[in-house]
């Protein structure tokens, strides 16, 4: 055992005032009594009784020095070495994705709250001059203690801890340490977790000794991996599900399913070890807004589910009139491109050899092609019309367009700039008094856009493929601009639910007051509207968010949003026996560095027993004096 | 009287329709209210005799001489008195506890008994001595007997004032050669003393006195209200004992008063001395009416 400050020693020279004290206050109280004649007899007796009589009539002095002795030891902070798995500077990394639910560990308890005991046991074994620095590693990684060797600040912060429903930003959380670590000499990186650290398997290392403290014991679980509805073409909505079984043994498992809220089916299933069993189900009902699926252990069960987290799944009914957009083409690459990555369109390519489909989309784009039966019901994009139409009728071709302006005023054309842009030849247009000329050159416009006969339409009067347009960075923004105003996107866009943790974005029409979120536990969130698109960034429990658009106190759209788990790193429960970092496995932890245990705290709670012990002394004399009061009453003559 | 009255009115009628008991002393000098063993001149008959040479002619039965023509002397139940003896402890550990008023000290008590006794024995036309003893000196009162030195007896009483020390031993031993006529003798005190006190009390018994002791305590005495660590001061010698008390030490001392008070009362049946120990928080009369009563030194 040594001592962390021996100098606190001196402190034992608090003995001298005490025996001083101790001696002055020992001038015994002078009490005058009638007769000392039994009093003498009394002495006499209880010092041939008690030779501790002596001792006894110290006893408070002893005991006031032993708390002395114990208050002076715990300061002088004594400690003994012990082996401990890091020390110097100590980046902890604290694993608290959602696969820390599990509660596999025994009693029940969570491999969070595993993972909390061991990093209190390496507070505990925190050396003088040792710092630690806490990262709570989850969706969004997060420094709960900055490097500190306060003990105390570090139990707490520590054992507030909560484990999150997110996957983990091993990448983050790693960068994040590495750069609190950069002004170290030497720091050594401690991951607490069950393994799997996803992307940042593959980083290159990070500067400094990383060591690994497995959670977990075993990897039975179940999980919903996916649950989506699929509107499909002609009305109906499809479910699909998959129920992924990621333990070792076959597995037993009801799958419920609930329609806006309602039990709709409860099925057993057997799902092999560790393998997904899809289900899919075409008979939905009508008008139906929200699914919620679940996960139960059959009562007769013989394989554990630890995970609880990935047990319920959310799915929201697709949207009615999503924008289904069907490209009619000879083929173009462009086109084809910046409709597979606009936003919040379901985009279709027809055959223009065949007949129109016979269900509606919501717009038609025509590229170079016009349908011989006629314009189609729906909103028209019509790009180098080769024909007159009932819109409008064709002139001759303008070559080199010159002299082109653009309506700079108008939402449609926001960010969109032509001056670059150069357009071998272009069709002159006529007849075309619904539409607004947005961007004209020298002999006719280029881009008509209106709403005529209850459809809204749009005439590009080029082929794209003779101009440099979709090769400038403008032409996503016009596409863009251009689908927004055939279709405005929803105020909340999130058809495949969210993941745990993921923003949602909400853009709320310019009439709106307030947005208001209900989270799945009923708590409600009022978003102030002072941005185009609100982030709502609180989705840190899987379950059915609903956004409520309000106009002053009128609710104007409301729609649920599912966010879900469906994060199979997660899932997959199984601890890993050992990381890989920097393409290197790093082993499970031996405790080789030297740790000091201190042992002050159980100095302070003996002097704490002994100066109770004191008190009891103290007070057993004083209430000699009062406490056998009464039995004067009982005394009579005798 | 000084300050409060000793008793009032109720009381003494009570006290004076008792009589003090001597069961052993018969010395009678003077005619008294008791009967007497011995003939002698009250009006009560008890016989005739012959009437011898040198008879009082005064106590010849006349009418029977008249009609007998033969001399008879009557002979009358002698009435005697009874010489009591009261002794009071006057030292300082009577005047205890100092805190406490002084009706609530032992000394207040004491001088209570003390009046009492003696009213009894004036009413009875006994012979009272009374003596309150103390280092101080001996502060006698009496011989007196009658009524009429009710007066007196309660002023004296009513002046006396405890302080000093007593050597009991002494003050009894020095009674017992120079006091009068034996009879019964009453000692009040706590029986603190130093030397003790049977020293003195043999004195007594062997000059013929009938000896009843009643020893006054106050309930601090029989239960010590101290505690922690003490320094002890004898009020009466000045002398001192530190002391710690605490739990274990406060049985030991209550054992041992017990034991004390145990061992005096066992001593004094065995010589034949009334003996009565009380604590102050009794009401004083009883002591008389029914203690004394019940040893038979009272009727």
């Amino acid at each position: 055992m040594a001592f962390l400050t021996p100098l606190a020693a001196l402190g034992l020279a608090l003995a001298v005032p005490i025996v001083l004290l101790y001696m002055l206050r020992l001038r015994r109280r002078e009490v005058t009594v009638s007769s000392l004649t039994l009093w003498q007899q009394v002495v006499q007796d209880s010092e041939a009784n008690t030779p501790w009589q002596r001792l006894r009539r110290n006893l408070l002095l002893l005991l006031q020095l032993l708390v002395l002795a114990l208050l002076v030891l715990a300061l002088m902070r004594p400690f003994v070495i012990v082996p401990a798995v890091s020390a110097g500077r100590i980046e902890l990394l604290l694993d608290a994705s959602a696969s820390m639910n599990a509660a596999d560990m025994p009693g029940g308890e969570t491999r969070f709250d595993e993972a909390k005991r061991q990093a209190l046991s390496m507070v505990d074994t925190l050396g003088q001059g040792d710092a630690m620095t806490v990262i709570l590693v989850t969706d969004v990684p997060e420094v709960i203690v900055p490097a500190t060797s306060d003990r105390a600040a570090l139990r707490a912060a520590i054992a507030a801890a909560q484990p999150s429903a997110a996957a983990a930003d091993w990448v983050a959380a790693l960068t994040l340490a590495a750069a609190d670590a950069q002004n170290a000499a030497q720091a050594s990186f401690v991951i607490v977790s069950d393994g799997g650290l996803g992307a940042a398997e593959g980083l290159p290392g990070i500067p400094g000794e990383v060591r690994y403290l497995p959670v977990g014991r075993a990897g039975d679980n179940l999980a919903i991996s996916a649950l989506a509805a699929r509107a499909l073409p002609g009305g109906n909505s499809q479910l699909f599900a998959q129920v992924t079984n990621y333990g070792t043994r076959a597995a037993e498992v009801i799958f419920d399913l609930r329609v806006d809220g309602r039990l709709f089916s409860a099925q057993r299933y057997t799902v092999p070890a560790g393998e997904s069993l899809p289900l899919v189900s075409a008979a939905l009902p009508d008008g139906f807004e929200t699914l919620q699926a679940g996960l139960t252990r059959p009562a007769d069960a013989q394989v554990p589910d630890y995970l609880a987290l990935d047990d319920a799944a959310w799915a929201v009914a697709p949207r009615a009139g999503a924008r289904r957009v069907l490209l009619l083409t000879a083929g173009n690459r462009f086109l084809e491109q910046i409709l597979r990555t606009l936003p919040g369109i379901q985009a279709f390519r027809g055959d223009i050899n065949r007949p129109l489909p016979a269900e509606p989309y919501d717009l038609y784009i025509l590229d170079g092609w016009l349908p011989p039966t006629g314009l189609p019901a729906g909103d028209l994009f019509i790009i180098n019309p080769p024909a007159s139409t009932p819109l409008f009728t064709l002139g001759p071709d303008s070559a080199a367009a010159a002299n082109i302006l653009t309506r700079r005023d108008d939402p449609r054309l926001a960010f969109v700039d032509f001056a670059d842009v150069n357009i071998l030849k272009f069709k002159t247009l006529t007849g075309a008094d619904w539409a607004d000329a947005l961007i004209t050159a020298d002999g006719g416009p280029l881009l008509l856009a209106g709403e005529t006969g209850g459809r809204q339409a749009a005439v590009l009067t080029f082929a794209l493929q003779e101009s440099d347009l979709p090769l400038q960075i403008t032409w996503p923004v016009l596409m863009a601009n251009l689908m927004e105003w055939f279709a405005p996107a929803a105020s909340v866009s999130a058809p495949d639910g969210l993941r745990v943790g993921e923003t949602l974005a909400i853009r709320p029409p310019p009439s709106a007051t307030t947005v208001r979120v209900t989270l799945p536990d009923g708590t409600a969130r009022s978003l102030p509207i002072d941005r185009e698109t609100l982030a709502f960034a609180e989705t840190g429990a899987p379950g059915l968010y609903r956004v409520d658009i309000l106009e002053g106190e009128t609710v104007i759209e409301t729609a649920p949003v599912a966010v879900n788990l469906f994060a199979p790193e997660e899932s997959a429960i199984a601890p890993r026996p050992a990381v890989t970092l920097g393409g290197q496995a790093v082993a499970p932890a031996e405790r080789d560095a030297v740790g000091q245990r201190e042992l002050w705290p159980w100095a302070a709670l003996a002097a704490l027993v002994v100066l109770l012990i004191e008190w009891y002394v103290y007070q057993r004399r004083m209430q000699a004096r009062t406490v056998f009061r009464p039995a004067l009453r009982r005394q009579g003559a005798r | 009287m000084p300050d409060e009255r000793l008793f009032d009115e109720t009381t003494r009628r009570k006290l004076e329709q008792l009589m003090l008991v001597a069961t052993r002393v018969r010395a009678g000098a003077m005619k008294g209210e008791r009967r007497s063993v011995k003939r002698g001149t009250s009006i009560e008959f008890a016989d005739y005799r012959n009437y011898a040479r040198g008879d009082d002619l005064r106590r010849l039965d006349w009418n029977i001489y008249g009609r007998l023509d033969r001399p008879f002397i009557k002979l009358l139940e002698d009435e005697e008195d009874l010489a009591v003896h009261l002794i009071l402890d006057a030292s300082a550990s009577m005047d205890w506890p100092p805190d406490a008023d002084h009706n609530q000290r032992k000394f207040w008590y004491a001088r209570r008994l003390f009046a009492g006794l003696a009213a009894i024995s004036l009413a009875s036309s006994d012979r009272l001595a009374m003596l309150a003893t103390s280092l101080d000196g001996a502060q006698p009162f009496g011989p007196a007997r009658g009524r009429g030195h009710s007066l007196g007896m309660l002023r004296y009483v009513g002046g006396l004032a405890a302080g000093g020390a007593t050597d009991l031993n002494a003050a009894l031993k020095r009674y017992a050669l120079r006091g009068g006529r034996p009879g019964l003798c009453f000692v009040i005190s706590d029986l603190f003393t130093p030397g003790g006190f049977r020293d003195g009390v043999n004195a007594l018994l062997s000059r013929g006195y009938e000896v009843a002791i009643i020893q006054v305590l106050s309930p601090d005495e029989v239960d010590p209200p101290l505690g922690g660590d003490l320094r002890l001061v004898d009020v009466e010698t000045g002398q001192a004992q530190e002391v710690t008390i605490d739990g274990g030490l406060r049985e030991l001392y209550l054992k041992r008063l017990a034991a004390w008070r145990d061992d005096i009362r066992a001593d004094c049946l065995r010589r034949g001395i009334h003996f009565v120990s009380v604590t102050t928080d009794a009401p004083w009369e009883q002591v008389i009416l029914f203690h004394l009563r019940r040893l038979g030194a009272v009727k």
